[in-house]
């Protein structure tokens, strides 16, 4: 009896052994968790739902993808978990949102940055948009502008919170038509903030395209405007900030993708950047974002690092006036 | 016996007033002052309750609690000690479900009433650890996909 | 009349196949500690990808009804409530299974629960135009004075003492405010890593419930003299029908206040079990007897948050705003299928509106069937020796905590609260104050803030937060609870001893 246990101890430990010797050849050889920071049921959660479907499929990480949901204060306590706390062994991904965590770490308080991660994929871009309720008086952001420079400070609108994409787009349009204006933060996220203009609470709000869009189908909104560079597919109609005069480029875009904490081992994450983008661009997972009225927009990790760059060289800029 | 649940409250009410006091220093004096102002407003009113029930306690005037007898702490105390080195240390340390099927196995071993001495008692008690084990995984390991910590062992 | 003509969808073989996996399903999910509904919506969305859109949501449907009533399963045996809305279920179920009545409570629960929940469908139904504006007319000033009529009830929420009631009710207002603040981001109270997220309501809830149980269960010993190994009373269902409709002013003001309360987006999922069996506690002839295995209790709790599950889906299919985390996922059921929710959902696809619908309906039933047949099984579990249950309690804490976020902080917070509990409870505090205050904390502060800055940039904020009926209408229910629980307070002091409060307290222990 005694010499089956140590037998079978022995056979144990040569096992362990193997597979530290071995390495990282059979990654991934479970499954793997993807972190969001946002609730179950917002369009982050949403969508990496969606562009993980088919993880385990054999041409794709061949392995399922678990999500994880850890929200709380606008993502920073995820964020700060996936930087300080999470396993950089390959098994803990994490989706990020661009501007969100880059103006978060610029803004202070947290123990992230962009050199905390490294990136993996880009999924989608969801841009902006200004919304008013249906039955508002205004019709243009023309309207809009007008009534806050004659009201300094009395226009409310809302937005998903702090520091994240609504945000930065809320205080570029601030920055370029020159006028203050109220923007109220909602702690329900961008439902929250959508509810709160179509009940009336505030005057508008900047919301993303993708809810936004829907809400307009209901009848529940008008949408004024677009914080991106060029007229999006959902909503041809709809104008640029840029055409109706402010200056305002895609800073604020909310870019959504997967990254990794850092010290994850190198060969994990070419293989990483290698499988993932080639498993968003599936068709099935193209035809439901689509459905969902989720615009995609697929890049690699190379891609994604210079976006990253970029983001925080325009944020850095934008947030030194405050 | 009517002395020790009160010398008791004392200490435990006293506990409680103290961390509402805490709780009010670090409210009133943490920075920025716009995201204290619930807690400070919280803090006051835990603070002067907490006070209000520890006086009643130095007076004696506690109505309701039992405290806790000698007896039950000395019954309480071995199932404590297993349960808090597994929670804080052994589900780690050693795997989730090593540390699991341990920690039951010892509390049943503890507090089963079954006879030690019988053979038939420790097959039953190896029987209903090996069965919950089965359960736990079927319905989080497998079912849900909830990957747990394994360091050591499993 | 359209729900009638979709009925017959609802009963084709592949689409009843699913039907019953998703009850079923649905209640053993329910039934297991630190899955809130939500987590369980959202664990099945993937199985829906590969199915047509009517019959995913049917699945969708009947999982969302079901595990709201399975959260009553562990809050009745175990003590576990699955789910902030089954936090009131424990205080007299719990108390009616250790009395060897487990079987009585959960019939009850179940059957109290299909009624709840069919008068709110319906209410979904017939009334959602309405629905919809009521849903609407709650900003962050009413939400505020909300958050706040709902401290008011801690203070006589299962307690003998007002005073350690709100004593018990700040030490959770403090614990919500512990890690980042929601809107400003700025960090309170973070004394150690595992609570750097701030502190998980499931896990709080498993812990503060659960684990003092467990405590509780050792301080028993090994003792084998135990005169008191519990014989479960077999109770036959057709005693519960009656019991239920001979408590028709529990049943009532359950079901209206769940369907009342679940239709405020945020906030009326988590507490309107709560705020209905204090309700039912006041308007009770029998008000002392809650608390001690009362059967009004469980009927008034239950029926309130299965009734809340129609109309939290109003703002959704009307507006497509989801005004639950729940409807939140199920917003995601619908948009992978290319469904968008809104005005002429019943126009556009009437199908699938109606059959999801229906489904909900037959769901309640089903489930209700369901739960009466294994209710007798399941209550032989009262009948397991308390060493084996310490064991099975504490481990299925350990790992229900866990799996909510894949975190050992949260299984350290839910340890550490629940071993303060414990001798919290020795002392006269009590758990249900404390969660309420956790759960209520960041709604008051947070609409609190949202309503001092839009009141600041329009109408200052006197006048944002005092005029208006509806904050009239709460600010009025809010003092007359207080003045209600002063009053209850001082009558009670003229006839109750010392020794009538031990001995409620023993009977509670």
């Amino acid at each position: 009896m005694k010499t089956w246990i140590a037998g079978a101890a022995m056979a144990l430990a040569a096992m362990a052994g193997m597979a530290q010797a071995d390495g990282h050849g059979d990654y991934p050889e479970r499954p793997v968790m993807l972190m969001v920071s946002y609730g179950a049921g917002g369009a982050t959660d949403f969508q990496a739902r969606i562009v993980t479907m088919t993880a385990g499929n054999e041409d794709a990480l061949g392995v399922p993808i678990a999500i994880v949901n850890r929200p709380g204060a606008g993502g920073r306590v995820g964020w700060n978990w996936l930087a300080s706390e999470a396993d950089a062994d390959g098994y803990t991904l994490g989706a990020y949102n661009v501007p969100h965590f880059i103006a978060q770490s610029i803004e202070g308080g947290v123990s992230y940055s962009t050199d905390s991660f490294e990136p993996i994929a880009n999924w989608g871009a969801d841009p902006a948009v200004f919304v008013v309720g249906a039955d508002s008086e205004f019709n243009s952001m023309e309207d809009v502008i007008a009534y806050a420079k004659e009201n300094p400070g009395g226009l409310t609108f809302s937005g998903a919170g702090l520091f994240v994409g609504h945000h930065i787009a809320a205080l570029q349009l601030e920055k370029a038509a020159d006028v203050k204006m109220a923007y109220i933060p909602n702690n329900a996220g961008g439902a929250g903030a959508m509810r709160a203009v179509i009940a009336g609470e505030v005057m508008g709000g900047v919301n993303n395209l993708s809810d936004a869009f829907r809400a307009q189908n209901a009848g529940n909104v008008k949408i004024l405007g677009i914080f991106d560079t060029e007229r999006s597919d959902f909503l041809p109609d709809v104008p640029t900030m840029q055409e109706q005069g402010y200056d305002i480029d895609n800073a604020s875009v909310n870019y959504r993708g997967v990254m990794v904490p850092k010290g994850t081992p190198q060969p994990i994450i070419d293989h990483l950047a290698e499988t993932v983008p080639a498993m968003f661009d599936n068709d099935r997972v193209k035809s439901r974002m689509e459905a969902g009225g989720s615009p995609m927009r697929i890049m690699s990790r190379d891609e994604v690092i210079e976006m990253w760059a970029a983001r925080e060289e325009t944020l850095k800029e934008l947030l030194a006036g405050l | 016996m009517t002395d020790l649940p009160r010398s008791q409250h004392i200490v435990a009410s006293g506990l409680v007033a103290a961390i509402g006091i805490a709780i009010a220093w670090v409210s009133f004096t943490q920075e920025p002052a716009q995201a204290f102002v619930f807690p400070r407003l919280i803090s006051s009113i835990f603070a002067v309750l907490a006070v209000w029930t520890f006086g009643k306690a130095l007076m004696g005037k506690t109505k309701v609690g039992n405290g806790i007898s000698a007896a039950s702490m000395r019954k309480m105390l071995p199932g404590l000690i297993v349960a808090i080195v597994y929670v804080f240390w052994a589900a780690k340390f050693l795997g989730f479900y090593t540390a699991t099927a341990i920690a039951f196995f010892v509390l049943l071993s503890l507090y089963d009433p079954a006879p030690h001495t019988a053979a038939k008692s420790w097959i039953k008690r190896i029987a209903i650890t090996a069965g919950f084990m089965a359960v736990m995984y079927g319905l989080f390991a497998l079912l849900l996909n909830v990957f747990t910590p394994r360091e050591i062992l499993f | 009349m359209d729900f009638l003509f979709y009925m017959g969808d609802v009963f084709s073989p592949i689409n009843f196949g699913l039907l019953m996996l998703g009850t079923i399903g649905g209640l053993i999910l329910g039934a297991t500690p630190g899955l809130s509904p939500t987590m369980a919506v959202a664990l099945l969305i993937p199985f829906t990808f590969q199915l047509e859109p009517q019959q995913g949501l049917i699945l969708l449907g009947a999982a969302y009804t079901s595990t709201v009533a399975g959260g009553a399963v562990s809050a009745i045996l175990l003590k576990i409530p699955g789910a902030p809305a089954n936090i009131a279920t424990t205080l007299d179920g719990h108390t009616m299974a250790l009395k060897g009545e487990g079987a009585k409570a959960l019939q009850l629960s179940f059957l109290a629960s299909a009624i709840g929940g069919v008068f709110g469908v319906l209410l979904l139904i017939f009334l959602t135009p309405v629905l919809a504006q009521w849903a609407l007319a709650f900003g962050p000033s009413h939400l505020f004075w909300l958050a706040i009529l709902g401290v008011t009830v801690i203070g006589t929420l299962d307690s003998s003492s007002v005073v350690k009631g709100l004593l018990s009710g700040c030490i959770g207002l403090w614990l919500a405010t512990i890690g980042f603040d929601d809107i400003m981001g700025a960090q309170r109270f973070i004394f150690h890593p595992a609570v750097s997220g701030g502190i998980n309501v499931i896990p709080a809830l498993i812990g503060l419930f659960a684990i003092p149980q467990v405590i509780t269960m050792f301080t028993k010993g090994r003792s084998s003299d135990d005169a008191e190994v519990i014989g479960v009373k077999k109770h036959p269902i057709r005693l519960a029908v009656l019991e239920v409709l001979k408590r028709r002013t529990a049943l009532a003001i359950g079901t209206i206040t769940g369907s009342v309360i679940g239709l405020i987006p945020g906030v009326g999922g988590q507490i309107a079990g709560l705020v209905a069996y204090d309700q039912s506690r006041k308007a009770s002839r029998e008000s002392a007897k809650f608390g001690t295995g009362h059967s009004e209790g469980v009927i008034a709790a239950e029926s309130a948050n299965n009734a809340m599950v129609g109309p939290s889906l109003v703002p959704l299919l009307t507006l497509s705003i989801p005004g639950s985390p729940t409807a939140a996922v199920l917003l995601g059921g619908l948009l992978i299928h290319g469904i968008f929710p809104g005005p002429d959902l019943f126009m556009n696809y009437p199908q699938v509106a109606w059959t999801f619908i229906d489904s909900m309906l037959i769901g309640q039933i089903l489930m209700c069937i369901f739960g009466l047949y294994v209710a007798g099984l399941a209550a032989s579990v009262a009948r397991v020796p308390h060493g084996v249950m310490a064991a099975v309690v504490l481990g299925l804490a350990v790992f229900g905590s866990y799996s909510v976020q894949n975190s050992m902080g949260d299984v350290y917070v839910m340890a550490s609260l629940g071993l303060a509990m414990y001798f919290l409870e020795r002392f006269g505090f009590s758990a249900a104050p404390l969660v309420l205050g956790l759960i209520l904390g960041p709604i008051a502060e947070a609409n609190f803030i949202q309503g001092s800055m839009i009141a600041d940039a329009t109408i200052g904020k006197t006048a944002y937060f005092f005029t208006g009926w509806l904050n009239w209408l709460l600010i009025g229910i809010v003092l007359a609870s207080v003045g209600y629980s002063i009053w209850m307070e001082l009558m009670h002091r003229r006839y109750t001893t010392k020794d009538d409060a031990v001995a409620k307290e023993e009977a509670l222990s």
